[in-house]
């Protein structure tokens, strides 16, 4: 009994969490769905949700491939810093890289992507700007 | 005058006010009940006064509302399909365990559908209350102070603390005799997402189809600043994100400022 307890707690404990693994993984799966536009993975990365506030599946296809697209091997690990959320089972991460050039310069973009888990899986649920 | 402002209340308590879908909700998460709007002033915009969930632990500041003096514009990056205890959920989630965040980070945040979508309905929707200082300016932002900010920073209104415990000075929020910016500005976010798309930002639009804030969002931002000028004669400028540090935020509504004065110019208010 109390064995089974402990197995319990293990699988629980798993299954609200996260590891920096999982997490480089995730977006290494982005940058292959967003830079080497292989929307066949968009299921894998980003949840139901996100797709239905990105106006669908196939419009979320269509406008990643409007993004300048680049060969997967010359691309370098996405530098992720994250955190677990205070209160709720979801993670907020933040891409060290600047996203667009400006005048010359780079602008952050500011934004947070929301991970949650889905049937066990971490995936991009929405993103957030940089309030603080 | 009074006869007007009876009607309007009745017709503003009748009609149902927003219905908050919760296609962007979290699992689990149950809509809050949407109260009825709040009785001042009524003349420029209703504004929606939700019960918001906060965090008792954390620390937070204080201030007399006279000591603000700039609307901040931001976007909230999400889709134009959140709401705000989506926001104030999320807020709830960020800082550290050592210090945690009191409760959504901006004054009002602005419910606006994109232009050509009749979803969601146009609402303008209370935050964090302007005597609470928030959270949108950047925390490492420091503003010179005017002499009406200085006096009432000099008199010990501006006081920090948590609920239920003594509210006291905090002398951190000045340094070389400037001002957080956060005490002296109120954060107004558009829900939704005004910077184009890119690797870190999904939910962007296309930069084909580049998004700006509907005639409709325009007129609601102008309208609430003008009502709050009104009431707090000292807010006297319209700033955005970006020019407070480096950011995307708030995309396109930046270029739409000018729109926003000149609205607010004929509703009788006037921003620098």
């Amino acid at each position: 009994m109390r064995f089974q307890l402990i197995v319990l707690m293990f699988l629980s404990a798993n299954a609200f969490s996260a590891s920096d693994k999982e997490m480089d993984e995730l977006f290494r799966k982005y940058d292959s769905v967003m830079i080497g536009h292989k929307v066949e993975l968009i299921d894998e990365v980003f949840t139901r949700k996100f797709l239905e506030s990105a106006g669908g599946k196939k419009e979320f296809s269509e406008g990643v491939k409007e993004l300048p697209k680049s060969p997967l091997k010359t691309l370098a690990a996405p530098k992720i810093s994250w955190k677990k959320g205070l209160k709720d089972e979801l993670w907020l991460a933040k891409r060290a890289e600047s996203s667009d050039k400006k005048n010359g310069k780079d602008v952050p973009s500011g934004n947070q992507f929301i991970i949650v888990k889905e049937n066990g899986k971490l995936k991009i649920d929405g993103t957030m700007s940089d309030a603080e | 005058m009074l006869t007007k402002l009876l009607t309007l209340l009745i017709l503003l308590t009748a009609a149902p006010l927003h219905s908050q879908d919760c296609v962007n909700c979290l699992p689990g998460y149950n809509p809050a009940p949407i109260l009825p709007v709040q009785p001042w002033p009524l003349e420029l915009i209703p504004i929606q006064v939700p019960v918001y969930p906060r965090n008792s632990r954390a620390s937070f500041c204080k201030r007399p509302v006279d000591m603000v003096d700039t609307i901040v514009l931001h976007h909230t990056a999400t889709s134009s399909s959140a709401s705000a205890q989506d926001i104030n959920r999320m807020h709830l989630n960020e800082g550290t365990a050592a210090d945690p965040w009191y409760m959504v980070a901006y004054s009002y945040l602005v419910g606006a559908a994109y232009p050509g979508d009749s979803r969601p309905a146009n609402a303008v929707i209370e935050g964090r209350p302007l005597d609470i200082v928030g959270a949108h300016a950047g925390s490492n932002v420091f503003l010179p102070m005017t002499d009406t900010q200085r006096q009432i920073w000099d008199s010990g209104q501006v006081v920090c603390g948590r609920d239920g415990e003594e509210f006291s000075v905090n002398n951190t929020l000045v340094q070389n005799g400037r001002i957080k910016a956060n005490v002296t500005t109120i954060g107004v976010s558009v829900i939704g997402n005004y910077s184009p798309r890119s690797i870190s930002n999904p939910l962007g639009y296309n930069r084909s189809r580049p998004r700006l804030p509907s005639v409709g969002t325009i007129d609601m931002i102008a309208r609430l600043s003008c009502q709050l000028q009104k009431k707090y004669p000292n807010m006297k400028s319209i700033k955005w994100h970006s020019q407070y540090h480096s950011t995307e935020c708030p995309g396109t509504i930046k270029n739409v400022v000018g729109q926003i004065k000149t609205k607010a110019k004929g509703y009788g208010c006037d921003f620098n």
